[in-house]
């Protein structure tokens, strides 16, 4: 089996089924503690119904809070192929946030519609958040065939709606499979219910998919979280991509600044570089005014970060207050915080129905997505979303998050 | 037809926190139960049934005997009605073997030693109150095809249930995801209502002090447990 894991996320209508989804998926791939799945058919059992696998997760995170086994944040499973890590996202505002941050990346997604139910609001959301994010391996699953006998016609009118709406966004999925999670059609096995259908298996489609690529050989940007004084300097951060190695001619962004890593720093263990994904230290030949936020670059590396107060960008609004032209509000990228306007809302659309709300407008309100102009307190060091997203994300707050999103040009460099 | 789905514990925070919509209808809240000096199911569904609180008159019989009034229909508001049915309900006509059965095995639950024969104890009581629950489901699934002007099932599963594994959310979801359900099948005017609802001991279960409502027609804002004898006449008399 390969050792590389992808993750994905699943992502849809809170009742299209996402839970039996993944409740199928473990038990299929025989990724359920010994026990579990009898456990829950006896209650169904008990309760007059045949097993719902919705139930799974609901009696994992049980043994979670008891402190028993399981990381329901992030479910895991196999197949021959490889080792799947489902990022568990509750609704959009999660999984937005938990992308926009960094916390949990996914590198595929599955977007389920209730083929009873067809495409809702939700589902829209959900695409057009996958869109946002770049995200292109994305597979359609359409759930609950069972409910309307299996049949083509209905599968082929969901399809249809849904593709119409996902060349809008520009999302073109991998594959779009007649599903139902609750018996097991299609999910991990073909069965005989839908012989219109000679596509692969959600599982077979997974297994397509290919990993993200290392971010090892990309540039370097090292995001620093904070500064230690020791008996040495130590400089404490996170390697977003790039390789940083002892030696090394450096440059601290935003002040330009330039030195050479004297030591690569690691608790108890002798290190001389640290890559992409490594949180670590290091030590600088010179005593430079390093702080939080900063990031650390080659020095003769040609592609380098923007350094701007002012970036637009594509931003979903995800709190029930809205925004309001002429309010202060905080801007999170990386390590980085501060205080910023929005200088000019461009265009504000809704995310579902994908209609133009406004251009050149003063508010942006919950689940808006709105094309933005942001000009920063200070300059921050940045970069466009399709070039190095760790540093091409950002969240706007007041206390909370309340809008996640991604840098599409960058103006007025410095 | 008037239906009342009278559920024995049912918490509104647990109906919040599993999304039961078709529980909790277009209007929902708490009962206000604060003029009884404890949750007893007894007195709440007495108190209901007369419109008229009972406290007094069934703790008079003490805790044993309070379990076997069975009040006449002429001193509940279900004699205004020309063909009600009444399933199971705590002081009219629930079955009082099945009852005491459970609370039997509570008490032996509790006074068990060893970890073996407290599992063993808790599976016999969850299986035998699921049984009674699924008679239930099958009885008022019938009332609710009958020639009936006012029917109310009581359902006890949230309370039996609870009270041993009520720290035990996934369980207590999947017995509230059934009652949804059940208020999900209904076509009828409906009212939700418990005596009390549940708050967690450890992994058990203990009367909480408020209930819970709902109806689909009116906000009735903090009611009384009292109030709906009066409540039921006056849609009974629209309808």
């Amino acid at each position: 089996m390969n050792e590389e894991n992808l993750k994905f996320v699943i992502v849809g209508h809170i009742d299209h089924g996402k839970s039996t989804l993944i409740g199928r998926l473990l038990y299929d791939t025989g990724s359920l503690p010994e026990g579990k799945i009898e456990e829950i058919k006896e209650i169904c059992e008990s309760l007059g119904k045949d097993i719902e696998f919705g139930y799974v997760m609901d009696h994992l995170e049980e043994e979670r809070d008891q402190g028993i086994t399981i990381d329901t944040a992030q479910i895991f499973f196999s197949t021959k192929k490889r080792r799947y890590v489902i990022i568990d996202a509750p609704g959009h505002v999660e999984f937005l946030r938990n992308m926009i941050t960094g916390a949990s990346q996914a590198e595929a997604a599955v977007l389920i519609v209730d083929a009873d139910e067809g495409v809702k609001e939700q589902t829209k959301r959900h695409a057009y958040i996958l869109g946002m994010l770049g995200l292109n391996q994305v597979i359609v699953v359409v759930n609950k065939m069972d409910l309307v006998n299996y049949d083509k016609q209905r599968f082929d009118a969901v399809k249809e709606e849904l593709l119409r709406f996902l060349s809008e966004i520009r999302i073109t999925p991998s594959y779009i499979i007649p599903i139902s999670a609750k018996e097991g059609d299609f999910v991990a096995r073909k069965t005989s219910s839908m012989d219109w259908y000679d596509g692969p298996t959600v599982l077979e489609a997974l297994d397509t998919f290919e990993t993200r690529k290392s971010a090892r050989d990309e540039p370097l940007r090292f995001v620093v979280q904070d500064v230690y004084n020791f008996d040495k300097r130590i400089v404490a951060g996170r390697v977003e991509s790039g390789v940083i190695r002892e030696g090394e001619k450096i440059r601290i962004l935003p002040s330009g600044e330039e030195t050479r890593v004297k030591t690569v720093e690691e608790y108890l263990k002798d290190v001389h570089e640290a890559e992409a994904g490594k949180s670590t230290g290091i030590t600088t030949e010179d005593k430079l005014f390093i702080d939080r936020g900063d990031v650390i670059v080659h020095s003769d590396a040609g592609d380098k970060p923007v350094v701007t107060d002012r970036i637009r960008a594509n931003l979903f609004w995800m709190d029930r207050t809205p925004f309001k032209k002429g309010e202060g509000i905080r801007f999170r990228c990386a390590t980085q915080e501060v205080a910023c306007e929005i200088e000019r809302i461009n265009t504000v659309i809704n995310s579902s129905t994908l209609e133009l709300i406004g251009e050149d407008t003063g508010e942006i309100r919950n689940r808006e997505v709105a094309d933005v102009t942001i000009r920063t307190d200070a300059p921050v060091v940045v970069e466009n979303f399709n070039k190095i997203q760790e540093l091409g994300r950002f969240v706007l707050g007041r206390g909370d998050t309340c809008a996640g999103g991604i840098i599409t040009e960058l103006e007025g460099e410095k | 037809m008037i239906v009342v789905l009278a559920i024995d514990a049912l918490e509104y925070d647990l109906v919040e926190a599993f999304g039961c919509d078709n529980l909790k209808q277009k209007f929902y809240g708490k009962t206000d139960i604060s003029e009884f000096s404890e949750p007893r199911t007894m007195v709440l569904w007495n108190s209901f049934m007369t419109g008229e609180n009972r406290e007094k008159e069934v703790l008079a019989l003490g805790d044993k005997e309070m379990w076997n009034i069975k009040l006449d229909i002429k001193d509940t508001f279900f004699a205004r009605f020309e063909n009600p049915k009444i399933l199971d309900l705590p002081g009219f006509n629930y079955d009082k073997e099945q009852h005491e059965l459970e609370r039997g095995m509570l008490k032996e639950f509790f006074t068990a030693v060893g970890d073996e024969e407290k599992a063993e104890i808790r599976k016999k009581y969850n299986s035998h109150a699921f049984e009674h629950h699924r008679r239930i489901k099958k009885e008022f699934a019938d009332a609710l095809s009958g020639d009936y002007d006012f029917v109310l099932g009581y359902f006890s599963a949230a309370d039996v249930i609870g009270h041993l594994n009520f720290g035990n959310r996934a369980l207590m979801k999947m017995i509230y995801r059934d009652m949804d359900e059940i208020a999900a099948g209904i076509d009828d005017t409906l009212i939700v209502l418990s005596d009390h609802g549940m708050e967690r001991i450890g992994m058990f279960g203990d009367h909480s002090d408020h209930g819970f409502w709902s109806t689909g027609f009116k906000d009735l804002g903090n009611p009384r447990i009292t109030d709906f004898a009066g409540i039921i006449m006056e849609i009974s008399e629209v309808e």
